[in-house]
């Protein structure tokens, strides 16, 4: 597998202000990435320095072979970047348009191209208002469909899908996961169960540094099941506990509990016994997850 | 050219400089031919040019752009300033610049951007001096070779005169994050900037010529258009050249 990203001890400083320090990692190609964090630890500034927009305080960065912001990587690196909006005085067919001649592509290509994207984002009805006549929602696809203009094999995504209805924002997911084939995807969101379900992989950074890099669900010795449940039940806990093969049960949150299983022993019938019970006792269920939620995996 | 003739801040700023010009070129301009050949006038406007070492603009065949050029090389400089002052940082501010510099560099931004300003601004210069020749066409049918041969001359001598105009704002959009700043600073830059220099040259006792530094230095020296003057195109060739790279250098180091 080649490396798409290389990320060698990287940090960036604002005055005495510290975003990021000592970030090391490297990324392949496959399925997309998560980016995740609480406010202010550092996922914007990482986006930035993998763009080429702000300049290291120290470290490397490679992408695809290169710095960035090098001119090898115009058409194989693309981004939404956080509340960068489109130019309010030309149409987004326009702007499109612009923007896929200057990654080469012919008159004729690019507006071929153009109305691709916009298709993609459900906008082709809009393609020649002005971005300041398009709500909100439709503005930030605009920007999405910038982001996918031609063949890229990079595609950051700094928030994608904040502040668009659940309908867009399903579309959106729907186009990653189309996508996820052909392009790396790398997601920033607070929305944990989006990323869940479209990533594979996880860079978690608090306070500017990177805490965990690993691939989703991915565990050691033992592996887990998360169970939610439609309503409370007293005796829940008591009861899963004496399958076979389940070593522990916690309650992670109202209504949903983490259960620990050995590795070897029951492996394949578990939940087909957890499903049995649940029967047997009449208790509802709302989801089986196989794993632990990326919530919490990280918190 | 887009943002000046398709959209309404473009055609304003258009519609403004095309009234600005008409009151230039039709109270100005066209009678400019009757006060410089009147009997009445012609002692005292030889007077007067003459002390302003302007005596040579009297002696063009087409006096209209006697007028047309001592506004024009005043005009298009501060015309340059406003017109030129958001070259990037409207784009910067909004973060339509991260969607560009992903499909072209920040040296082809900024020279791309120059360009094109002076482009737009050339191309309204060629207008001014177009107009000026029909005016005086109008006269005398007889002074349209003339008129097209000097005013081609003249719009290229206030081309020069503009490109370094044009870069400070280049260099200045750089640094802040409006249009309306680059305007501001500008305007202390030239202000400040000869009280600065002078206040340097006085303390330190000999001459830095640190007055190179102002785009148009050269303006007064070629006023009278009375021969080639060394300074006359590699000062502003020269401070274009310079603000440009500085600009380059910049923007390159810039968070964007």
């Amino acid at each position: 597998m080649s490396l798409i990203i290389d990320v060698k001890q990287l940090s960036k400083h604002y005055g005495d202000k510290v975003a990021l320090t000592g970030v090391e990692f490297s990324l392949e190609k496959g399925a997309p990435v998560a980016l995740v964090g609480p406010n202010g630890a550092g996922k914007t500034t990482l986006f930035s320095l993998l763009c080429g927009y702000i300049r290291p305080s120290s470290g490397t960065i490679n992408v695809l072979d290169h710095a960035p912001g090098s001119a090898a990587l115009f058409g194989r690196l693309s981004a939404l970047p956080q509340d960068a909006q489109l130019d309010p005085r030309f149409s987004i067919a326009t702007q499109l348009n612009f923007y896929a001649r200057l990654q080469g592509m012919s008159s004729k290509r690019a507006k071929h191209d153009t109305a691709r994207v916009l298709e993609m984002v459900a906008l082709s009805d809009a393609s020649n208002s002005q971005p300041s006549e398009l709500s909100h929602g439709m503005r930030k696809r605009a920007t999405i469909a910038q982001a996918l203009l031609g063949s890229p094999e990079i595609v950051m995504l700094d928030e994608a899908t904040a502040g668009l209805d659940p309908a867009n924002a399903k579309e959106i997911r729907a186009i990653v996961s189309e996508q996820a084939c052909d392009v790396n995807f790398i997601l920033s969101s607070h929305d944990l169960s989006e990323l869940e379900r479209l990533c594979d992989q996880v860079l978690y950074l608090e306070a500017g540094q990177l805490k965990q890099h690993k691939a989703a669900n991915v565990n050691g010795n033992t592996r887990y099941i998360t169970l939610r449940m439609k309503q409370d039940y007293p005796e829940i806990i008591a009861t899963i506990l004496q399958l076979q093969g389940v070593s522990q049960v916690t309650m992670t949150q109202d209504k949903e509990y983490l259960l620990t299983v050995i590795n070897g022993q029951n492996k394949t019938s578990i939940e087909m016994d957890l499903l049995v019970l649940l029967q047997q006792n009449n208790w509802f269920y709302a989801q089986l997850i196989n794993g632990k939620t990326l919530e919490n995996q990280l918190f | 050219m887009i943002r000046l003739f398709k959209t309404k801040r473009g055609l304003l700023s258009l519609l403004a400089f095309a009234t600005i010009w008409f009151i230039i070129l039709y109270y100005f301009v066209s009678s400019a031919a009757g006060i410089v050949n009147s009997q009445s006038f012609e002692r005292m406007a030889a007077d007067l040019f003459g002390a302003l070492g302007l005596s040579s603009l009297l002696q063009w065949p087409v006096a209209e752009y006697a007028i047309y050029w001592l506004v024009a090389v005043y005009f298009f400089p501060i015309f340059a300033l406003s017109v030129c002052s958001d070259q990037i940082c409207s784009d910067r501010q909004r973060g339509t610049l991260r969607f560009l510099t992903l499909r072209s560099t920040r040296t082809e931004i900024i020279f791309g951007r120059y360009l094109g300003q002076l482009f737009i601004v050339a191309v309204l210069i060629l207008m001014t001096s177009v107009a000026t020749a029909i005016l005086a066409s109008m006269r005398d049918l007889s002074l349209l070779p003339a008129s097209l041969q000097l005013g081609a001359k003249l719009s290229f001598e206030v081309i020069i005169v503009v490109m370094p105009f044009i870069a400070l704002m280049t260099l200045l959009n750089t640094w802040v994050h409006s249009a309306r700043l680059a305007i501001v600073a500008a305007v202390l830059f030239f202000s400040l900037g000869p009280l600065v220099t002078a206040f340097i040259n006085y303390q330190f006792g000999h001459e830095f010529y640190l007055n190179l530094l102002f785009p148009g230095e050269q303006i007064e020296s070629i006023l009278s258009q009375r021969g080639d003057v060394t300074s006359q195109y590699w000062l502003p060739l020269t401070q274009t050249l310079v603000l440009l790279f500085t600009s380059n250098l910049v923007m390159k180091r810039a968070s964007l």
